[in-house]
């Protein structure tokens, strides 16, 4: 074996471990978006039926909510839970924080670099529409945005009145993780009733 | 070009083990890990383990207690340890220290919040600080903050109980795991509003039920956690006849009137201690006075056996009511042994004598409309239902309570009205148990048979307080035939009735204020405070029908220790009792106890041990990641039966119903003060970009390779 063939193989077996690793990064983009084409027809399905609805047969959480920015013409299906493998498909509805349009903060966090990539974009104004399983829509207005430590939130699950909070990494074009959380605060608009009559 | 490689691999590698730094994901682990929900969601951390060891030494009829808990960190972060762990129900916790190399750090009682404060605090600023606070007083919560990687940290707990003494065995039961619990769902309660839009509030039967629901291993597919070391420095203060282990084999060494007992084998917190013994024959005392003086006041402990009736007493008929619980906490030895109980006091039952039996999960059967006769037949087709029932289902204990104390003769005096009630009392809702019990108690008498490995003793011991009955405990099968026998010695009927104590001297206080009636071989207990103990104390009462009346010289106490705590202790739980039974409002409760609790050093519903090491360890930027210790189940619980059919029935009900989701979610948060109400953030950065950059560069270095090699050709 010559030095040639020996650098030629190197060669080549460094390529093959460059393209899995970019692969593995691709793959995490892929998964966000062919999710969420299962998640919508999961959703409508929850919505039509009343009953939580599991987009594909292995997976351990499910469709929530429609989260929709009519001013940037972007929009998600929100799942159920905020773990690693819930978010990796689709923003995560936080445990804890309350249901949409109820008081309390409602707090739906996603990847920088996917789902809620467009986050940087929204603009204190602009209407945040989401829509719960049981098919009704809430329309949230931006009130501000700030950027917080993951463990100093402030955000409180028992606000006054309904709040929501979209959350994201912070740097935004960061590449590694961090401490740091940009958040996106709402507010519910006029008219939308806590609770309804039965 | 090989050094270029070698570094950019280095650099490559550095890099993802600084992404993974103390948080870890299942997948990453090996086998034998146990990873534990960190506060940030998605993340998991590798649980702190604890090591404890119980020192005893029990000197005439009190028994003082050191649990040493060592709280090692496994993991690569610094951790929040937070175990939950029982004590004895009656246990007067005085003393928290927290021993950091060859430094002790004594903790001080403080109001609850006020502790809280100071914890965290302390746990902010990098201190490392140990909280210590009564759940139930049976279930405490020991919380370590800033534990450093690879770090042990010990703690001590102290406490004083009074020896338990019945039917001439005097016993010590020393709890030790904390059996899962079944916390019955919130309940939605309508309520109108003025403008006719309906709203809807939340009432928690178990508000603090995120603080009582520790992780339980499956004893399949994972190691005992926690073992536990004991050791019991017996000195009754009388000759000693037989000393028995009831659970463990144990080691013991000593003479007539001494013992030391050990644990035999390496064993694990999953099943509770109990050590018995009785005097040598002959020489069982028949009172026994300890004193202690304290700040000025003194203390004294008084037990008095009352003489056994003379004569035969004639047998009342009685209605019996059996309750059993067939919930999946039963599941394994347990059902057995509850339903032999069962079976055996059917058995017992006499013509003349009426009996209905009701069994519960989470739903409830009563097997006879009413009350009916004890006739053979009926009989028959009650032990047949009793034979045939399976542990299955969550534990929904209140309604058939209910069931059990609608009495529908309440008036008649020719029977007995009595309730035994069979379960390991595994619930988390036991204040409405209590506040049931208290309004509707009316004549019956409460009898409870805690069954299985790790009963809810404090569950028993109160419910037969307030039902004015008492508490056998069977813990494996070969005692169900004795205990169940001892028991209906006691059912015959109470034998020592209208109890009265009078002190000589009105300055004297005694507690409890009024008497129990006392069933057969349960000797009376008497806390009393003076100033000064002097002249004496007179008991009377009733015994089968005679009066009889006894006088205890107070000057002939044996000076003793803890007893001015047992003193404060036993007002506690009077305040409590008092609360249940609706004499006093829950916040004059509360006043009463924390009047107390700050008097006597002791941890109450109200006050909380708190200890800091003013020394920061962590420095200011280090992540400090709380998580829950992993409890073992209880021996000889069934795993699938509590947590593989329990919690699905929840999750599933909460699942269909979007409102109940938000209300078992938030109402825990609202309502009670100690709820962490800011939310965590998740970690929402993928390695997505840093994947493909690191890939393409990685796929250049190869071209660059590739072109290296071409030029080497060239040349």
């Amino acid at each position: 074996m010559t030095r040639r063939r020996l650098l030629n193989l190197g060669a080549a077996a460094i390529a093959a471990l460059g393209l899995t690793i970019f692969a593995q990064g691709a793959w995490i983009q892929a998964k966000a978006v062919l999710a969420q084409y299962l998640l919508e027809d999961a959703f409508a399905e929850s919505v039509a039926t009343g009953r939580p609805v599991k987009p594909w047969d292995w997976a351990d959480t499910w469709p929530v909510a429609k989260i929709e920015v009519p001013s940037l013409g972007r929009s998600a299906i929100a799942l159920a839970g905020s773990s690693g493998q819930a978010l990796a498909f689709g923003p995560g509805h936080l445990d804890r924080s309350a249901e949409p349009g109820e008081p309390g903060t409602t707090v739906y966090a996603a990847h920088r670099d996917t789902h809620f990539a467009f986050l940087g974009a929204v603009k204190v104004g602009d209407a945040i529409e989401v829509t719960r399983a049981d098919g009704r829509t809430f329309i949230y207005q931006t009130t501000g945005s700030e950027i917080v430590r993951w463990d100093n939130s402030g955000i409180s699950t028992d606000a006054r009145g309904a709040q929501l909070a979209l959350v994201t990494c912070w740097p935004l074009d960061g590449k590694t993780r961090g401490p740091l959380r940009y958040v996106v605060h709402a507010t519910l608009k006029e008219g939308a009733k806590i609770a309804e009559a039965r | 070009m090989k050094r270029l490689l070698i570094t950019f691999f280095a650099v490559l590698a550095t890099a993802i083990a600084a992404m993974a730094a103390t948080f870890v994901k299942p997948n990453d682990m090996g086998t034998g890990a146990l990873l534990f929900k960190s506060n940030e969601p998605g993340q998991f951390v590798e649980a702190p383990r604890v090591a404890s060891d119980f020192d005893i030494s029990v000197t005439g009829q009190i028994a003082r207690t050191r649990v040493t808990q060592q709280f090692r960190n496994p993991a690569k972060g610094w951790v929040e340890g937070v175990y939950v762990f029982p004590l004895p129900e009656n246990a007067a916790v005085d003393t928290l220290k927290m021993v950091i190399g060859d430094r002790v750090i004594v903790g001080d009682v403080k109001e609850r919040q006020e502790a809280k404060r100071i914890y965290e605090q302390a746990k902010a600023n990098g201190e490392k600080t140990a909280l210590l606070e009564q759940e139930r007083p049976n279930l405490f919560t020991n919380q370590v903050a800033n534990i450093g990687p690879g770090e042990t940290i010990v703690i001590q707990i102290e406490y004083q109980q009074p020896v338990r003494q019945s039917g001439g065995v005097f016993s010590l039961r020393v709890p030790m795991v904390v059996a899962p619990r079944y916390n019955p769902a919130p309940e939605l309660v309508a309520a109108v509003s003025a403008d006719s839009v309906e709203m809807y509030t939340v009432s928690d039967p178990v508000p603090d039920r995120q603080r009582i629901e520790p992780p339980v291993l499956d004893p399949r597919s994972n190691a005992p956690v926690n073992p536990i070391t004991l050791a019991i420095d017996l000195k009754p203060g009388f000759d000693l006849g037989e000393v028995k282990s009831s659970y463990h084999d144990v080691n013991a060494t000593g003479d007539a009137s001494a013992r030391k007992i050990s644990l035999k084998n390496p064993e694990f917190a999953d099943r509770d201690f109990e050590l018995t013994w009785v005097a040598k024959s002959g020489k069982e005392p028949a009172v026994s006075l300890f004193n202690e003086k304290v700040a000025g006041n003194d203390y004294a402990l008084l037990q008095i056996t009352p003489p056994e009736p003379q004569a035969e007493q004639k047998r009342l008929p009685r209605e019996a009511i059996f309750v059993i619980d067939n919930s999946g906490s039963m599941g394994g030895p347990s059902m057995g042994q509850a339903k032999a109980s069962l079976v055996y006091a059917l058995d017992r039952l006499e013509p003349g004598d009426k009996f209905n039996v009701i069994r519960f999960d989470d739903t409830m059967e009563t097997v006879f409309a009413q009350a009916v006769e004890a006739s053979p037949e009926n009989i028959n087709y009650a032990r047949s239902f009793v034979n045939a029932l399976e542990a299955s289902g969550g534990t929904e204990m209140v309604e058939p309570l209910r069931a059990a104390l609608r009495d529908s003769n309440a008036g008649d005096g020719s029977l007995l009205r009595q309730v035994v009630f069979l379960t390991d009392g595994a619930i988390g809702n036991e204040q409405q148990m209590f506040d049931l019990l208290g309004t509707m108690r009316g004549r019956s008498r409460v009898f409870m048979v805690g069954i299985g490995s790790a009963p809810n003793s404090f569950l028993m011991n109160r419910m037969a307080e307030l039902g004015r009955g008492s508490f056998t405990q069977i813990g494996e099968g070969g005692q169900v035939e004795q205990r169940m026998r001892e028991l209906f010695a006691k059912l015959e009927n109470p034998v020592v009735t209208e109890l009265k104590a009078a002190a000589s001297d009105a300055a004297i206080e005694v507690t409890p204020s009024t008497l129990p009636d006392l069933y057969k071989g349960e000797p009376l207990t008497l806390l009393v405070r003076a100033k000064e103990l002097k002249g004496d104390i007179a008991v009377s009462g009733m015994v089968s029908g005679r009066p009889w009346r006894q006088n205890i010289a107070l000057d002939t106490a044996v000076p003793g220790s803890g007893i001015s705590k047992l003193w404060a202790r036993r007002n506690i739980d009077d305040a409590e009792v008092a609360q249940s039974l609706g004499q006093i409002s829950p916040s004059d409760a509360d006043r009463r106890i924390l009047a107390l609790a700050l008097e006597h050093h002791l941890v109450s519903r109200v006050t909380s041990l708190v200890a800091v090491d003013k020394t920061p360890s962590r420095k200011p930027g280090e992540k400090l990641t709380r998580t829950d210790v992993p409890l073992n189940l209880p021996a000889g619980w069934d795993y699938d039966k509590v947590f593989g059919e329990q919690k699905p029935v929840l999750e599933r009900e909460a699942m269909l119903d979007p409102t109940l989701i938000a209300s078992t979610r938030n109402a825990p948060a609202a309502q009670s003060p100690d709820a962490q109400q800011q939310i965590d953030l998740p970690q929402t950065a993928t390695p997505s970009q840093l994947l493909m950059i690191a890939g393409a560069l990685i796929m250049a270095l190869a071209l660059l390779l590739q072109f290296w090699s071409r030029r080497t050709r060239v040349a």
